[in-house]
């Protein structure tokens, strides 16, 4: 039992091949984990940045048409810009086609929530996938070190003399697995509730904004017929 | 929106993400990896030694010991450097002594002449150089040069003489000291043959002294030797006698431990139902080396076979009688070659 067979990487090696399977499956699990890690982090950091310049520039004082105009229409935009866009452009093709308010504000409305259900759709991509990880990686550890125990079981009732110095070496590279499954599944965990919290309020701002917009279409709207009325 | 859909040029791209992930994954293996070392300590700190006792001596003996053998060490080259010292001395007898006055002396005379030479060369650099100055004064004084010519002559056959002289007094020196070495070796050679002479009464005096040590030497050879048969045969007495009395205390032991096999049986021993109180059932029984029960067989049977079966079972549950490993080899043996027999009896065993 000297520290060479007690070596992890050793122990590795002369693991059965099942284990050995479930070894390579949660490096490959926490590897992807730690891939959607960064991504979304530097995704969700963007969006973040992206959408305090939009406000900043959405509440300037700035002209609505010329804010719109500014935006090139064959340029997708991503975040509020994007619930903006879409809704001011259903906004501008209903109004010259019906006079009722309420028409041109339920689909300025409906294409907005249109826009948000993608935003959403966008920000918590493969977030699903961060919460498999954290969820069932441990669950894949135990199962490997319940396998490597069990053959290690097995094959100490063939051997004469049972001592630790046998069972050791088995139930240590079994153990490797949860080992792993654990470190796969903690980062997951804790970047999966940071990510969904940060996507989450993210959204929540999305929604607001797209109801203040709401509100100053219907202020203009308001505005305009009243003035028709008038005149 | 088909863009959406599709990968968008301000979405965030994966490759950056892959290669800080393998970092992070590279990272903690060879954090894992250095770290392995001092993990793998541990256990060897803690492990179960398999010591076997080699000897009393514990390291601060051996120390001990170390340093009594360099203070031992120390003492030893202490007391073999003295001789060093006298041993140079006892090697310069007269022969030594000669050579070293010879030598001395063939020293002296050489370093004497040595010098009268180098005397005569630098007076003779005095003379020519005088002679030089002579020369300017010849017209002046040739009368004075006539003298001085003289003088000059005389000084030489005066070194000359003072020469031979000395040479001839090195000459006398040698034959003297050649004559001390020839009288030297004749008193040596008369020591020698004094000495012989002593040697062979010495020698004829030993011989003498041996021959009669061989014959006391034989008889007490003889005397030994009826003294050792004696003892032999005395010795012999005795092995039978303790031969016996091994024997008795092996049949003691013997009878010690079958009483105690005995209650063990009994103990174990489950009377079946219905056994009459008339029934006597004799099993004997072999043991293996370390008390385990080789057979167990019926001489006598009881005629009822449950019973029988009951005495055989009862045996061999109170079987590995490990008492036996208590007694000694001997003891062991006489116990295993002779069967054991129990009577088995409602009664008891007997």
């Amino acid at each position: 039992m000297n520290d060479n067979t007690m070596s992890i990487p050793h122990l590795i090696m002369s693991a059965s091949t099942v284990v050995q399977l479930v070894m390579l499956l949660l490096v490959v699990g926490s590897i992807l984990s730690w891939v959607v890690i960064f991504q979304r982090s530097i995704a969700v950091r963007r969006a973040k940045r992206e959408y305090s310049q939009f406000e900043e520039s959405f509440w300037s004082g700035v002209d609505l048409n010329e804010l719109y105009r500014e935006i090139p229409a064959d340029d997708p935009r991503h975040g509020a810009e994007h619930i903006f866009q879409s809704g001011f452009r259903e906004f501008n093709r209903l109004m010259p086609k019906t006079r009722n308010a309420d028409t041109i504000l339920e689909g300025v409305q409906r294409s907005m929530r249109v826009a948000w259900s993608r935003e959403e759709d966008r920000l918590t991509q493969h977030l699903t996938f961060l919460a498999t990880v954290a969820s069932a990686s441990p669950y894949i550890g135990l199962f490997g070190t319940v396998w490597g125990i069990m053959g290690s079981f097995q094959s100490l009732s063939m051997s004469q003399q049972a001592t630790l110095a046998t069972v050791a070496p088995w139930i240590a590279e079994a153990l490797i697995a949860t080992a792993m499954g654990l470190f796969a599944a903690i980062p997951a965990v804790i970047f999966y509730n940071r990510l969904s919290n940060d996507v989450g309020r993210l959204l929540g701002k999305y929604e607001d904004f797209a109801e203040e917009f709401h509100a100053i279409l219907h202020r203009n709207l308001q505005g305009r017929d009243s003035s028709k009325s008038a005149g | 929106m088909p863009q959406d859909s599709s990968r968008d040029p301000q979405d965030v791209g994966y490759g950056w993400p892959t290669i800080l992930a393998i970092g992070v994954h590279v990272l903690i293996v060879a954090f894992s990896l250095i770290s392995l070392p001092t993990r793998t300590e541990e256990p060897d700190t803690t492990s179960i030694v398999q010591a076997t006792f080699v000897s009393t001596e514990t390291f601060t003996d051996q120390a001990q010991q170390a340093s009594e053998q360099q203070a031992a060490l120390q003492a030893g080259a202490q007391a073999e450097e003295p001789p060093p010292e006298p041993a140079p001395e006892p090697p310069a007898p007269q022969e030594d002594t000669q050579a070293q006055a010879e030598a001395a002396a063939r020293a002296e005379a050489e370093a004497q002449a040595a010098q009268e030479r180098e005397r005569a060369l630098e007076e003779a650099q005095a003379e020519a150089q005088r002679r030089e100055q002579e020369a300017e004064r010849q017209a002046e004084e040739e009368a004075a040069q006539a003298r001085a010519r003289e003088e000059e002559a005389q000084r030489l056959a005066e070194e000359r003489a003072a020469e031979e002289q000395a040479r001839v007094e090195a000459e006398a020196e040698q034959q003297r000291l050649r004559e001390e070495q020839a009288r030297q070796e004749q008193e040596a050679e008369a020591e020698r043959q004094r000495e012989e002479e002593a040697r062979r009464e010495r020698e004829a005096q030993e011989q003498r002294q041996r021959e009669a040590e061989a014959a006391r030497q034989r008889e007490a050879e003889a005397r030994a030797a009826a003294e050792a048969e004696a003892a032999m045969q005395r010795q012999l007495e005795g092995e039978a006698a303790a031969a016996a009395a091994n024997a008795q205390q092996a049949q003691q032991a013997a009878n010690n431990f079958s009483n105690i096999v005995q209650r063990a049986v009994e103990q174990a021993w489950i009377i079946p139902g219905g056994s009459g109180d008339s029934m006597r059932a004799v099993i004997s029984v072999r043991l293996g080396p370390s008390g385990e029960v080789l057979l167990a067989n019926i001489v006598t049977s009881s005629g009822n076979s449950a019973f029988d079966q009951s005495a055989v079972q009862a045996v061999e549950q109170a079987a590995p009688f490990r008492e036996l490993l208590q007694l000694t080899p001997e003891q062991q043996r006489y116990i295993r070659q002779n069967p054991m027999t129990f009577n088995f009896s409602p009664g008891g065993v007997r």
